[in-house]
């Protein structure tokens, strides 16, 4: 129920931030919770299902050039564009997630990497419609339904960012804790016995993915509209790298572990970045720290303090204690 | 009509006949065991019938439904548990967890994404049921990994029964367990047997186990069946006695 | 006609010596260790920027093929020995995938603080610069001399694998490891070895392949989707299906450039879709 305490606790602070920070750290703000949804996405795959996925920067870039290209030449409202991007993006994710899922482990793996690369190839392919290596610029924010404009504003789109972490968050709360949610763990901790069981965990594999392509095309529309423009490097895998080193570093399987792990990121890359050119440097390796000696995460780390240690009485009498098993 | 029927199911892997033209048949509501020596074959017969393996040649046939060939988890549908040699269970999550899933999978809404408090509900209603049968009641919220590979094998058994099955395939439920264990084990089976028609197929090794249990029993060796029929006869067999004192493997 | 085909094939074959560079250590790799290394495409470019600085501190470009990839198979035998080996028996794959991965990463990084974001070639060394003319066709030298020390390396895996003792070790390692650890042998330092030869090859390759594509960032990542296809085509673990999978893949690559420019980069990509939708578990070999 630590997650239950964590929202109560953030809730009100995420809506008085904005008076308190200076309009430049409002901005490092908005892009850190951007990534947090975007690292989030990735956690139903890497946290709940064990899909490694080194190409989700593909939904990512898929969501901002959606809704860059929705934006740019339909001048639909800008809440509306973003919407629109999600199902298109989705509508990608579909057969990406059909022929991914054909493989497991690091075929599954190098599958996204490809479609990632593919993605930044078909850039460059269709540069009359996507911009080439300029992308598109100038990306507008038209005001309503019903006349709002309350999001042209930074601080008015901080709220929208604001206000869909928050309901992404909850809705893929709500997704981990129902049934479908179930079979995911069971996927997660022994994928062989869930088949014999009689579930279709192609299906549900196809399901996560996509889901996961959903909300990282949000994430990706809601960076095109704040940034203005999409670019190519949106696909780059270093960016999918990024995302990964958030997930676990911030604790996988948490949800909101990498939802931290993200703010967390771009804040510290933002005051890094300016210091020294070493940061990538340091998150890689602090990265292969958490994966040698803490996969559970931050947010993993945390939460174990806080579980009880079970006891656990042996048919064959006495007892032993234990931490809850990894 | 026999619930299960195998017709002359054959497997090979390149050169090794693994399966030879093996056929069987399970009535509704009797148990039969598979017995053999070591590589006989009989996992590979479990593995066919449930499709965790395709034949080479032969079929599989259900409830009077060919069910060869078809995927893993459509057999499972139509009333197939298995539990397997090598204990399969979600290590992380708990004992209570770990039945309440096999028990969805049998809801007919357990696709539901969100919410899904009634399908949580019915299932775990169903799981207690099944840990208490198999008097793991104690052990509900303890991680499955944290149970002794005895009590991991009954967990394995409570998921199985807890998918409700027309056909329980045990394989060698009770293989490390202590004498005290494979009592209480076997008490549970024959506690379970013509309840609902329940039928059974069994793996095991344990000869005072097959005795005790089974209706008919199966004899394999080298991946052929040597012998099929009540207990008194397969005893007395003499292919039966050579096979199993022989020596070769 | 014929020198045109003919051309297109040395061509292809050229490729296909710097693929199997690549491929055949990432192949010798998983048989030895059952875990494909990400980071393969970042170490083939460590080779070539670390060649290209010792061929600018040398001045020659024999010397960089020697030092690269001694240099590199050290780093690799450090980075197995330091990173992957405690790793071993952890129930979940995944760590393999993201510590490689994140050795990827940092080796990135560590390439382009070092050398910068520029491109960097030395350029053909003289020796091999110029043109032979086959059947009225010009090939360029270095292609051949490319195609020749393949071959030799081909020759000289096959040997080794087949007729050493080393060799037998490691064939015998990637088929039980259990059964040689119990007979006395240290599997862990096996392991390491080849986890350096793998990267060692990988170097070499880089060094190999600067002159004709200068030494940028971003070489890794298209490289080893490449290798992954070539070892997926070959069979994981599979010397053999590593060499036939890079021809394969060096025509493939070839040919495709020249009829479809336009998609030269997508091709790649479409070709491995292709190779794992049609057998998602790999061709030949052992599977994961």
């Amino acid at each position: 129920m630590s997650g239950k305490v964590a929202f109560a606790l953030t809730a009100p602070v995420g809506v008085l931030l904005p008076f308190v920070v200076p309009q430049y750290s409002l901005t490092v703000l908005i892009e850190a919770l951007i990534f947090g949804l975007f690292a989030m996405s990735l956690d139903l795959m890497v946290g709940y299902c064990r899909l490694y996925s080194f190409g989700h920067s593909a939904a990512y870039g898929l969501g901002a050039y959606s809704a860059a290209l929705i934006l740019t030449h339909l001048q639909l409202p800008l809440l509306i564009g973003i919407g629109l991007a999600v199902p298109a993006t989705i509508a990608v994710a579909i057969p990406i997630a059909w022929i991914c899922t054909r493989s497991t482990g690091v075929s599954f793996a190098m599958l996204t990497l490809a479609f990632a690369q593919l993605g930044y190839a078909m850039l460059f392919r269709f540069r009359d419609i996507t911009g080439g290596s300029d992308g598109i610029v100038g990306i507008p924010r038209p005001p309503g339904p019903f006349g709002m404009t309350w999001f042209q504003g930074k601080i008015g789109y901080y709220y929208l960012v604001l206000g869909c972490l928050f309901g992404s968050y909850l809705l893929c709360r709500a997704i981990v804790r129902s049934p479908f949610g179930a079979v995911l763990s069971g996927i997660r901790e022994n994928e062989r016995k869930t088949v014999s069981l009689g579930y279709n965990t192609r299906a549900y594999k196809i399901a996560t993915v996509v889901l996961a392509y959903g909300f990282g095309g949000l994430a990706g529309a809601l960076y095109a509209g704040f940034a203005g423009f999409a670019s190519p490097e949106l696909f780059f895998w270093l960016v999918s790298g990024r995302v990964l080193i958030m997930v676990v570093v911030g604790g996988a399987g948490t949800l909101i572990g990498p939802i931290i792990g993200g703010v967390f990121f771009v804040f510290v890359e933002h005051e890094l970045s300016q210091v020294t050119d070493l940061w990538p440097l340091v998150f890689g390796s602090i990265f292969i720290a958490f994966v040698m000696f803490a996969p559970e995460g931050i947010w993993g780390i945390v939460t174990a303090r806080f579980k009880q240690k079970p006891i656990v009485p042996s048919s064959a009498g006495g007892e032993e204690t234990s931490d809850a098993a990894a | 009509m026999p619930l299960l029927e195998c017709r002359g199911l054959v497997r090979r892997f390149g050169a090794l006949v693994a399966v030879d033209a093996v056929d069987m048949s399970l009535d509704a509501g009797k148990i039969r065991a598979v017995i053999g020596p070591n590589g006989a074959g009989k996992s590979t017969v479990f593995n066919l019938i449930t499709s965790v393996l395709k034949p080479t040649t032969g079929e599989v046939i259900f409830a009077g439904e060919k069910i060869t060939g078809l995927p893993v988890h459509v057999v499972a549908q139509k009333g197939i548990a298995r539990t397997f040699q090598l204990c399969h269970i979600f290590p992380a999550l708990t004992a209570r967890e770990n039945v309440r899933i096999a028990a969805q999978a049998r809801d007919a809404q357990r696709w539901r994404f969100v919410g899904g408090g009634r399908v949580r509900n019915r299932s775990a209603a169903i799981a207690d049921e099944a840990l208490e049968h198999m008097r793991l009641t104690r052990f509900a919220g303890v991680a499955a990994a944290m149970l002794s590979h005895g009590d991991q094998r009954l967990l394995e058994v409570a998921m199985a029964i807890a998918q409700k099955p027309r056909l329980l395939m045990l394989d060698e439920p009770t293989q490390g367990l202590s004498l005290e264990e494979t009592d209480r084990a076997v008490q549970i089976l024959k506690g379970m047997l013509g309840v609902g028609n329940l039928s059974v197929l069994l793996v095991e090794h344990d000869m005072e186990v097959v005795f005790k249990l089974a209706d008919d029993i199966t004899v394999l060796h080298r991946g052929r069946v040597i012998a099929d029929g009540p207990p008194a006869a397969v005893k007395a067999n003499a292919d039966v006695r050579r096979a199993y004192l022989g020596g070769s493997e | 006609m014929i020198g045109f085909i003919l051309a297109q094939c040395l061509s292809a074959l050229s490729q296909a010596a710097i693929l199997f560079f690549i491929a055949c250590g990432l192949t010798l790799i998983f048989g030895i260790m059952r875990i494909v290394n990400f980071a393969h495409g970042v170490i083939f470019m460590l080779g070539a920027y670390i060649g290209y600085t010792a061929a600018a501190v040398s001045g020659s470009f024999l010397v960089s093929l020697i030092v690269a990839p001694i240099v590199v198979g050290a780093v690799g035998m450090a980075f197995e020995r330091i990173f992957l080996r405690p790793l071993y028996g952890r129930r979940d794959g995944g760590a393999y995938l993201l510590l490689t991965f994140g050795l990827a990463v940092v080796l990135s990084e560590l390439i382009r603080i070092i050398w910068g974001a520029q491109p960097l070639s030395s350029g053909i060394p003289d020796v091999l610069r110029g043109i032979v003319v086959i059947l009225d066709q010009p090939f360029p030298l270095y292609r051949l001399f490319l195609i020749v020390l393949g071959l030799a390396a081909a020759i000289a895996v096959w040997q080794f694998l087949e007729r050493t003792r080393a060799g037998l070790l490691i064939r015998a390692v990637s088929q039980n490891s259990e059964m040689v650890h119990a007979l006395g042998t240290d599997v862990d330092l096996v392991r390491t070895g080849v986890f350096g030869l793998g990267c060692a090859m990988a170097a070499l390759g880089g060094v190999l392949a600067a002159p004709l594509v200068t030494a940028f960032l971003g070489m890794g990542t298209t490289v080893v989707i490449d290798a992954f296809v070539i070892v997926i085509i070959g069979g994981m673990g599979s010397f053999l299906g590593s060499l036939i999978g890079s021809i394969l893949v060096g025509f493939v690559q070839v040919l495709g450039a020249y009829y479809f420019q336009d998609l030269a980069l997508a091709f790649m990509y479409f070709l491995m879709l292709t190779v794992l939708v049609i057998r998602p578990g790999g061709l030949l070999g052992r599977e994961e």
